[in-house]
């Protein structure tokens, strides 16, 4: 096992280090000229030139690249330039808030898949029929049209929330759900809508294998059958597709975080790169990758606690 | 019903409850925490805060490398600046009470305030004031050419400045309003917390652990301002909004009391919810006709083809199509706040194709022998390039249309790279900023250098002549650029700043955003 984890952590590091390259080449070939951008339509072209210098654009790619990674190296990821912000404290800053959406959307997703699937799984009939349709419509559905029509319906019409911003946890507990619950719902229902079906095929799979007659003829509970034994089973695929949408959350929370203005990573990794905020979308890059790796890693982990034959493989 | 039945009915139900009871929770949780508890709520305003929209996050405070415009409100809720400008532009003292100019207009000398503080506890003199001067002149502010023709700033006594001007600068004491008039303690030039962390002797400071930087800034008054009649609030929070769709929810919410409007068709909306549009025209919008020497679009050289692009706009109907309806037309890029301006230039040129046509053919064009090139960019939406084409199409000039990335799309233009294009620039409020900005041979927005012997004449009156021979050669000016068609601008649109029933606020001239002391809590 722990051969394992290594080989995962060295392929990881490998794989932050090719995307830092990756990212920093592409930013700067498509970056044109950041200074004027920076400045805007009125700065005069000595000013431009003046702040191309201050940030170090008028330098080598390769010299830039070898300050930049001379900086990470000591733990200095630089400072935005169009906020003056330290990057680092830019990012830890952001990621408690991402992570909170993109968490709480998970668990919410693990949780209604799991009673959806199950149910569609074990009743049938017209239950399964209603999950079926609903999953479909959850997956057609944009997660952004979902995230309006849930502001408009319970922040403006009802007033139950408001409609933008975060409140801090250690603020006001109430106030932090307050301004997660709708963003974190309109993460999940594409993923409520994929994991469901998953789970549900995992479940049916399963309910027809020898073992469960077995079970059953030995007169164990359906509910000890199903909670125990089938759904453990039914469980493996089921998160694999939950890891696979924990990274497509990440994706999906730039444009939540835009629609409801919330200060996450998504929101200033959109604003950064339209910006052309190179030592900041760097930073969002490294950081990204790494909570990547790290989060395959442990789904690979969880894998294998879930199912003896991963850990033998 | 089997006992097996039985026992799954009841897992169901058991399931089924436990995911209506997590439904309800939160809902229950969330919904007893009402909105207007939040920062920005109406509410807000009545216990003395005032919470307004930005569309860009601060980008500095340190001065000398400041940005004004959209970044104004962090800037003056922290600092104070060397004079005053009404919301009509009219330019009061503050920091400096008197002011007057040598006969030449190149010495420029300011009594100053003694009883200043920083919130650093060092004083404000005249030594502060000019050390400021030169660092900003010295600095990349995008507004750093407003000071370049500041050959130095001195301290005659610690109430008096002296400026030095190596020419005349008509607009100096306006730009002094401004970011270049801006005082920072020089105890703070250079410290490493600088950009971040202001540190002025301004109404407000900025509460650096309610701030989230990019997104909220939370400022606390300053309780020792020596101007506390200006503090009309007791806490200021400015919100970062990225999109139009996030401006209105918090609009539609009531989490604000004033924001800038990044999209016009928003206004029925925004007054719906019980919101004022306050209205003013910052820019102008159109062609720029940049190659009137014909460099390398030989047309464009020719003034009957630069006069015939302007008759061939429709433009009410450009800005009903393009602009919604708000704003006003114009053939002209003066500001009705400069001195220039001159309203009959706004309808200098009427739609007439007919003549377009016929100003062509005297040019020695006939149909189709003219081909523009000009960029395309996203930040301008495609309507907009439609109907360029179709106008100009309508009178036989051909437009090939380069798709340029709108990071490259600023830095092309002012590189030369393109004869025209569509584009919206500042009409700037001053007559003066207005020939540093788009019309001398060393603007920006003269990436040709077009020189001509009348507008030099007229722009060495505006800058070293009397008030009144100053005013009458900027009418002149304006008049001249509009016939010789340097621009084809169509119209200038609104630009929208909504405010909410509690609070008053006047627009200010030549700014994107009202000026901090404008905002009053209505009674």
């Amino acid at each position: 096992m722990l051969s394992f984890i290594a080989r995962r952590i060295v392929s990881g590091v490998i794989l932050v280090v090719a995307i830092s390259v990756i990212a920093f080449l592409l930013l700067y070939a498509g970056g044109g000229n950041i200074a004027r951008r920076l400045l805007g339509e009125d700065a005069s072209a000595q000013t431009v030139a003046q702040k191309s210098h201050e940030l170090g654009l008028d330098q080598p790619l390769i010299s830039q690249f070898g300050s930049w990674v001379s900086g990470v190296f000591h733990g200095d990821f630089g400072a935005s330039w169009f906020t003056s912000q330290p990057v680092s404290d830019a990012i830890v800053s952001r990621l408690a808030v991402t992570l909170s959406l993109v968490l709480g959307a998970t668990i919410l997703i693990a949780i209604v898949s799991v009673v959806l699937g199950v149910l569609a799984a074990t009743r049938g009939g017209w239950v399964d029929t209603v999950v079926q349709v609903v999953s479909l419509v959850g997956t057609a559905i944009p997660g952004f049209l979902i995230a309006l029509g849930l502001v408009v319906v319970f922040a403006i019409d009802l007033g139950w929330v408001a409609p933008t911003g975060y409140v801090q946890f250690t603020t006001s507990p109430q106030g932090w759900i307050s301004s997660i619950i709708l963003p974190v719902i309109a993460l999940s229902l594409g993923g409520i809508a994929g994991v469901t079906q998953q789970i549900r095929g995992s479940m049916l799979d399963s309910l027809r294998q020898d073992y469960v007659r077995t079970l059953k003829s030995r007169g164990l509970s359906s509910r000890s059958v199903v909670l125990k034994h089938v759904l453990r089973n039914a469980a493996g695929p089921g998160l694999a597709v939950l890891g696979v949408h924990f990274v497509g959350l990440l994706g999906g929370v730039v444009i939540i975080e835009q629609i409801f203005a919330i200060p996450g990573i998504g929101q200033v990794a959109v604003t950064a790169t339209s910006q052309g905020d190179i030592p900041l979308v760097m930073g969002l890059v490294v950081a990204t990758a790494i909570l990547v790796v790290l989060l395959n890693l442990v789904v690979d982990l969880a894998q294998g606690w879930l199912n003896p034959k991963v850990r033998l493989s | 019903m089997a006992p097996e039945e039985t026992k799954m009915f009841n897992f169901r139900k058991r399931l089924i409850a436990a995911a209506a009871a997590t439904a309800v929770a939160a809902i229950a949780l969330s919904g007893c925490t009402p909105a207007a508890s939040r920062a920005g709520s109406p509410s807000a305003a009545a216990d003395g805060t005032l919470t307004i929209g930005t569309i860009v996050a601060s980008t500095t405070f340190a001065v000398n490398n400041s940005a004004w415009a959209n970044e104004s409100p962090y800037l003056q809720a922290v600092y104070d600046t060397l004079l005053h400008a009404d919301p009509d532009g009219t330019v009061k003292p503050w920091l400096a009470t008197k002011w007057s100019y040598n006969a030449d207009n190149t010495v420029l000398t300011m009594k100053l305030r003694s009883d200043v503080t920083f919130t650093d506890g060092t004083k404000f003199d005249a030594s502060a004031a000019a050390k400021n001067l030169l660092r900003f002149r010295d600095g990349t502010s995008p507004q750093k050419a407003y000071l370049a023709t500041l050959a130095d700033a001195t301290a005659v006594d610690p109430t008096t400045l002296r400026l030095t001007l190596s020419a005349p600068n008509p607009s100096l004491l306006s730009f002094l309003t401004q970011n270049p008039g801006l005082e920072e303690s020089p105890a703070a030039f250079g410290t490493p917390g600088e950009k971040t962390t202001p540190v002025g002797s301004g109404p407000y400071v900025l509460d650096k652990k309610a701030t989230v930087v990019g997104s909220t800034y939370v400022f606390t008054k300053n309780p020792k301002y020596w101007a506390p009649q200006q503090q009309h609030y007791a806490k200021l929070v400015m919100n970062v909004y990225s999109t139009p769709t996030a401006i209105l929810n918090a609009v539609k919410g009531h989490q604000i009391n004033g924001a800038p409007l990044t999209d016009n068709s928003t206004i029925p909306q925004i007054k719906g919810a019980g919101f004022t549009a306050n209205g003013q025209q910052l820019n102008f919008f159109g062609l720029l006709l940049f190659d009137r020497s014909g460099a390398i679009a030989p047309a464009l050289g020719n003034v009957k083809v630069r006069q015939a692009i302007n008759y061939a706009f429709d433009r009410k109907a450009m800005l009903k199509a393009v602009g919604q309806g708000y704003g006003a037309v114009t053939s002209s890029i003066f500001s009705p706040d400069s001195s220039g301006y001159d309203k009959a230039m706004d309808s200098y040129y009427p739609y007439d194709p007919k003549k377009a046509k016929a100003l062509l053919k005297e040019a020695g064009f006939s149909g189709g022998q003219i081909t523009l090139t000009m960029p395309t960019s996203s930040g301008f939406t495609p309507a907009t390039y439609a109907l360029t084409k179709q106008y100009l199409g309508d009178i036989g000039i051909q437009v090939n249309e380069v798709n340029v990335a709108p990071t490259s799309f600023l830095g092309d233009l002012l590189a030369a790279k393109y004869g025209s294009t569509v584009m919206q620039l500042k009409a700037a409020p001053t007559t003066w900023e207005t020939l540093t900005l788009d019309v001398l041979p060393t603007a920006g927005w003269n990436p040709f250098h077009t020189k001509d012997a009348t507008v030099s004449a007229l722009a060495k009156t505006i800058q070293s002549g009397t008030k009144a021979e100053a005013a009458d050669a900027a009418k002149k000016l304006n008049t001249y650029i509009v016939q010789q068609a340097w621009f084809a601008p169509w119209y200038r649109p609104q630009q929208t700043y909504a405010t909410d029933p509690t609070t008053s606020v006047q627009t200010q001239t030549g700014n994107a955003y009202p000026y901090l002391w404008s905002f009053v809590p209505k009674k």
